[in-house]
């Protein structure tokens, strides 16, 4: 991906109204996500969730959801307690973005795509905290925007990203291999240049940039290992894009786990295959949490700021 | 592939401690233990089945609380005999054919384009399996019309060997009847050409299918039989090796090692790991399955690179 081409995409985005101009609750929600889940006062998200009646309600029911539910929530306050700063800021972050892209231009089914993206999160974030990694929470946060650019790509080159994923599907390849070939850029690039206008750190841009790429840096930052590592580990147990990608991963074998092992030697201690196990649970949370907030293939955003 | 894990109807109340914190810390201290001596470990998920599996020993005992029966398990006169008992209810279910699809498309995938092309390469046209501990039978004939339907495989031969240590198990595997439960995968088309009818609604697996398996009868602890056993491709071993003391354990995947040519492949039971008996093969991870690979030497990733 050459200069010319980012900064034509960066004109590009600057000019998508549907995403710089997202619903009104999305600058103070990102502001929320640069901080430190422990600075994040409980007040300002209680306040940021009640500022919204659509939203407000679908936390209190997912807050009421077998998944989490010991007693009746009744209260934005509770909902925010009982699901955590953490998932309260990855929900609605999700009905930010569902509300910013028009249903029809969905191309990567909506759900599969939050399944993903909160499924690397979670998988980066526990990958963090088991190895010493002194910030998991932002491990989280990298795992969670780490494909955001693939709804970029869905609003600009709608038509061509429909292509890509039906080759890539046939093909039962990388979709971003098809994204090179069709579009002449991914949605990396699409993804580094969103995150940057969102003012995201440096680490967090790069895990979105080259997660799939990591031989283009010199010295890859311990967060865009993790953000590899966990994108492969969903990919190979079921939270795909909706076709099953041939590929063979020997994490051990991995670039990123070679590099991450130098800085992070705990690693090489982590039972891989128990973890394997371990996220498959979690995974199975994260389906149903996004099938509870999302509703089950329904098309269109909830968020109606 | 042989005797799966049991089966979620028979849990009681699947789901009911799906909530984190609800559960008996003396579960989670049985599912280390049975991770720890057998290799098989139940995630949050399948917590459900190992509670179930120790409801019905509890029950057969007479003990009534879980830590009651990690005492047992732990410090009772019989504990030994006892964890078996546990295992095996672990293990408990019938197995049927195509039970585990993910493993057949990683085969189909990537396993055997690089097998054959390694093969290729040295002039060589012919395919060795192992079923390490192949029960009833279904896991070699699955895998027989699996490689029988193979079309990139026209043109090699390939065998497949079966064993297992039961004579029991081996008659019922040689004389291949199967109801209903075992054939629920496979589709009409593969019944007419692999199997013929049999009486009671059986079907019985015909000639064709019939040749593609040879049955032995091999303990897997015998040094002496091990060693024969050479040039093999792919072994399928599943739940056989939770019976295995630890030293059995890393003495009969040492052998599966050798046994293995280099690149070969080694798959044990979903649920079933290595760790901590053997370093010597890489866990490779499939969509949907994980299998040990024998990397060949001054190899870098499986298949090549993910992809």
């Amino acid at each position: 991906m050459n200069e010319e081409r980012i900064a034509k995409l960066r004109g590009k985005i600057a000019k998508l109204d549907s995403i710089s101009t997202a619903p009104a609750i999305l600058q103070p929600l990102l502001a929320i996500m640069r901080q430190p889940v422990d600075e994040i006062a409980l007040e300002k998200v209680v306040e940021l969730v009640s500022r919204d009646g659509g939203i407000a309600a679908q936390c209190l029911r997912v807050a009421n959801s077998p998944l989490f539910a010991r007693r009746a929530v009744e209260t934005v306050r509770a909902a925010v307690m009982t699901l955590g700063i953490e998932r309260v800021r990855s929900v609605l972050f999700g009905l930010c973005m569902n509300g910013t892209i028009p249903a029809d231009k969905w191309v990567l089914d909506r759900n599969a795509f939050w399944r993903h993206s909160l499924g690397c999160a979670l998988v980066t974030q526990t990958m963090a905290s088991k190895i010493g990694y002194p910030e998991p929470e932002k491990a989280y946060l990298a795992g969670l925007l780490h494909d955001i650019g693939f709804l970029v790509i869905s609003i600009l080159d709608h038509e061509k990203f429909l292509e890509c994923l039906r080759s890539a599907a046939d093909r039962r390849c990388p979709l971003d291999l098809m994204e090179n070939e069709v579009l002449g850029y991914t949605h990396e690039d699409a993804g580094s240049v969103l995150c940057e206008h969102w003012g995201f750190s440096n680490e967090l841009v790069e895990a979105a940039t080259c997660h799939h790429r990591l031989e283009m840096m010199a010295t890859p930052g311990p967060l865009v290992c993790m953000v590899h590592l966990g994108d492969l580990l969903c990919r190979v147990r079921g939270l795909s894009y909706g076709y099953t990608e041939v590929m063979a991963v020997s994490f051990s074998q991995e670039g990123a786990w070679r590099q991450l092992v130098k800085a992070y030697p705990a690693l090489e201690d982590v039972d891989f295959f128990r973890f394997t196990l371990d996220m498959d649970s979690a995974m199975d949370q994260i389906a149903a949490l996004v099938d509870s907030v999302f509703g089950p293939g329904r098309a269109a955003g909830a968020a109606s700021a | 592939m042989a005797v799966e894990a049991a089966k979620p109807k028979l849990a009681d109340a699947a789901g009911a401690n799906s909530v984190a914190g609800t559960r008996d810390p003396a579960h989670l201290k049985i599912r280390d233990l049975v991770y720890r001596i057998s290799g098989i470990y139940h995630s949050e998920q399948k917590m459900y089945l190992l509670v179930s599996s120790c409801s019905r020993r509890m029950s057969e005992c007479g003990i009534a609380t879980p830590s009651e029966y990690l005492d047992r398990l732990t410090t009772g006169a019989n504990r030994d005999a006892e964890l078996k008992q546990l295992l095996n209810e672990i293990t408990i279910g019938e197995t049927y054919m195509f039970r585990h699809p993910a493993q057949l498309d990683a085969l189909s995938t990537v396993i055997l384009p690089q097998i054959m092309k390694n093969k290729t390469a040295l002039g060589l046209k012919r395919l060795r399996f192992w079923s390490a501990g192949c029960s009833t039978g279904e896991e070699p004939y699955t895998l027989a019309i699996f490689l029988n339907e193979e079309k990139q495989l026209a043109g090699w031969n390939f065998e497949i060997l079966a064993t297992d240590l039961n004579t029991r198990s081996l008659e019922a595997s040689k004389a291949g009847i199967y109801g209903e439960y075992a054939l629920r995968n496979i589709a009409e088309p593969l019944r007419r050409k692999y199997f013929k009818e049999a009486s009671n609604n059986k079907l019985e697996v015909n000639d064709l299918l019939r040749s593609r398996v040879r049955f032995d009868r091999v303990n897997l602890s015998d040094d002496s039989k091990m060693v024969f056993l050479k040039g093999i491709d792919v072994i399928f071993c599943c739940n056989v090796l939770i019976y295995f003391d630890l030293a059995s354990k890393k003495r009969v995947v040492q052998h599966f090692f050798t046994n293995l040519l280099p690149g070969g492949y080694f798959f044990l039971g979903h649920a079933e790991s290595l760790y901590q008996v053997d370093d010597t093969f890489r866990l490779v991870h499939f969509p949907g399955t994980t299998a040990y690979w024998k990397a060949p030497p001054g190899a870098a990733a499986a298949g090549g690179g993910k992809a």
